[in-house]
């Protein structure tokens, strides 16, 4: 379970070279790699998920969407600047909408899941698509980027792309150590024991549905987080976020990346951004060159490129 | 009468038309070693399953330590103190014999320094404190069983529900494992479905005989042993 000494020093060179990228100077790298950050940070909480619960859920792209939205309405409606204010209050707006979603989906388990969790997403999608208090499908933009100032000085202005780039570096590095403590604990074991044979641990005592609703609500918040991010990076919001193909793209994420090792999902999330930018200017057919490589890494490499990196094959 | 540790009011399942278990009225005392045996298709795993909280109960009662545990999950069962092992090693596989002790053990939530000694003093006693470091999958048969009879001591069951330890096992592995649960029970309580009939009747302090899913006959194994009805309904072919 523990990542080789290999895999951390990859993975320190990887988070110091990304700290370094604004040193190019070069606004739209920098917006890229922003970009790849908050994806991978999205991956890594459905990790959680699907790697670690074996709950493979539809719903994921919902909290990021419910999360990008919480940060725009509290934001233009509550006039909300300060991240202190707007931030918790989203992820548990996130984590709320996960516990409701969470505790009518786990109940089901398999394919069963997998649908109902897709019919929250299109509901959602549906929802803040044609309310046009909601923005409709023109979507919001943020009025204020988040802003911490106390005393008339600012201290933190996320409007500005090179603070917003450190502050969602910093995520992104948090929530990986987080994570990675969260599953060696004794929670991420009960959770594997889960995902292995569940209804063993229920004859070992085991209240599994509860351990399913809080990992669901710890990686729904999560989620959440990387909308905020989002949210905060573009400073607009639309309806598309929330749609399945969204949850789908994920998901794709994590088995490319290697599913139940954090990094790998992480690594998946770069790899497909890449893909997308240099696809998109190669071919019109980008879309089916993704699906190309998805199908080779599930053929080929069942480990991911987690796999790949440990030297091992699945 | 002084109450049973467990006892079961005309338990019924049906499965469709098939009534699995059909009206099972049984008393099992504090301290037993209760074993139950049949001929296949009896309903003896059907009545674990319903002990265990696995299945469902059509109809019928279960009482467990004077508490009406009918309709109890399984996981309230086990931590009322209902333990269970399995037909086929029920291990997770991709754990170490350690890890898999160690969720059993946890599940009773008493502090990790408790957790971590219980469960190391459940592998001691089956045997495999030396083999703690390799993954369940990679055990021999044998040794799984052992596991498994590791993990249901980890938490510390008072009742302990043990669907045929010996199946699929060599003599020497089955002898290990015999002896094993002669330990056990010396201060548990013990529901025994085995069809080796040897072993049964070593450690076995009750037996009863289940046949289409009724009780033919409950006594000592010398009156069991003894008995007609049971000689021409089950021992007879085996012998």
């Amino acid at each position: 379970m523990n990542a080789s000494r290999r895999t951390r020093v990859a993975l320190l060179v990887f988070a110091v070279a990304l700290a370094l990228v604004p040193l190019s100077g070069d606004r739209f790298w920098v917006q890229f790699a922003a970009k790849m950050m908050i994806a991978a940070l999205f991956a890594m909480s459905l990790d959680l998920l699907v790697g670690y619960a074996g709950i493979v859920s539809l719903a994921h792209a919902a909290f990021f969407g419910l999360g990008a939205y919480l940060l725009a309405g509290l934001t233009n409606g509550a006039g909300l600047v300060s991240p202190l204010a707007t931030f918790p209050l989203a992820l548990a707006g996130t984590a709320v909408a996960a516990l409701v979603i969470g505790f009518l989906s786990v109940r089901t388990s398999g394919v069963y899941l997998v649908m109902i969790t897709l019919a929250f997403t299109q509901m959602l999608y549906f929802l803040f698509g044609e309310a046009p208090g909601l923005g409709g499908s023109d979507g919001l933009y943020v009025a204020q980027r988040p802003r911490l100032s106390a005393f008339g000085t600012t201290l933190l202005d996320l409007g500005n792309g090179r603070t917003a780039y450190f502050f969602i570096w910093a995520a992104l590095v948090a929530i990986y150590l987080l994570l990675a403590r969260t599953v060696r604990a004794p929670f991420g074991r009960v959770l594997a024991g889960i995902r292995i044979n569940e209804a063993r641990m229920r004859t070992l005592g085991y209240r599994t549905r509860r351990y399913k609703i809080a990992a669901f609500v710890a990686a729904g918040a999560l989620a959440g987080l990387a909308g905020v991010l989002d949210a905060t990076l573009y400073g607009f919001v639309n309806p598309a976020i929330f749609g399945w193909r969204q949850s789908g793209l994920v998901l794709v994420t994590v088995l490319l990346g290697g599913k139940g090792t954090l990094y790998g999902p992480a690594l998946g999330a770069v790899l497909l951004g890449v893909l997308e930018h240099f696809g998109e200017k190669w071919t019109a057919y980008w879309n089916a060159l993704i699906g190309a490589v998805a199908i080779a890494t599930v053929l080929a490499l069942p480990g991911g490129l987690a796999g790949l990196l440990r030297g091992s094959r699945g | 009468m002084v109450e049973a540790l467990l006892e079961t009011e005309a338990l019924t399942r049906r499965f469709g038309a098939l009534a699995a278990v059909a009206g099972i009225s049984l008393r099992i005392e504090a301290g037993a070693v209760h074993a139950i045996i049949g001929p296949n298709g009896a309903g003896k795993s059907t009545f674990l399953n319903l002990l265990s909280g696995e299945l469902k109960t059509t109809s019928g009662r279960v009482r467990f330590r004077g508490e009406d545990v009918t309709r109890a999950p399984p996981d309230r069962l086990s931590r009322l103190g209902i333990g269970r092992s399995y037909q086929t090693a029920n291990v997770f596989p991709e754990l170490s014999a350690r890890e898999c002790v160690w969720i059993a053990s946890h599940s009773r939530k008493d502090g990790e320094a408790r957790v971590a000694e219980r469960g190391a003093r459940a592998l001691a006693a089956c045997g495999l404190a030396a083999r703690s470091d390799v993954a369940a999958g990679q055990l021999s048969y044998g040794e799984q069983r052992q596991l498994e009879i590791a993990m249901m001591l980890a938490t510390e069951p008072i009742l302990l529900l043990v669907d045929e330890p010996l199946a699929g096992l060599g003599h020497d592995e089955a002898r290990t494992i015999v002896d094993l649960l002669r330990e056990v029970a010396r201060n548990r309580t013990l529901v025994l479905v085995e069809h080796d009939m040897d072993a049964v009747f070593s450690i076995a302090d009750t037996v009863t005989v289940l046949v289409d899913g009724r009780v033919l006959e409950t006594g000592s194994p010398q009156a069991i042993r003894e008995s007609p009805r049971v000689r021409e309904a089950y021992l007879g072919e085996e012998e």
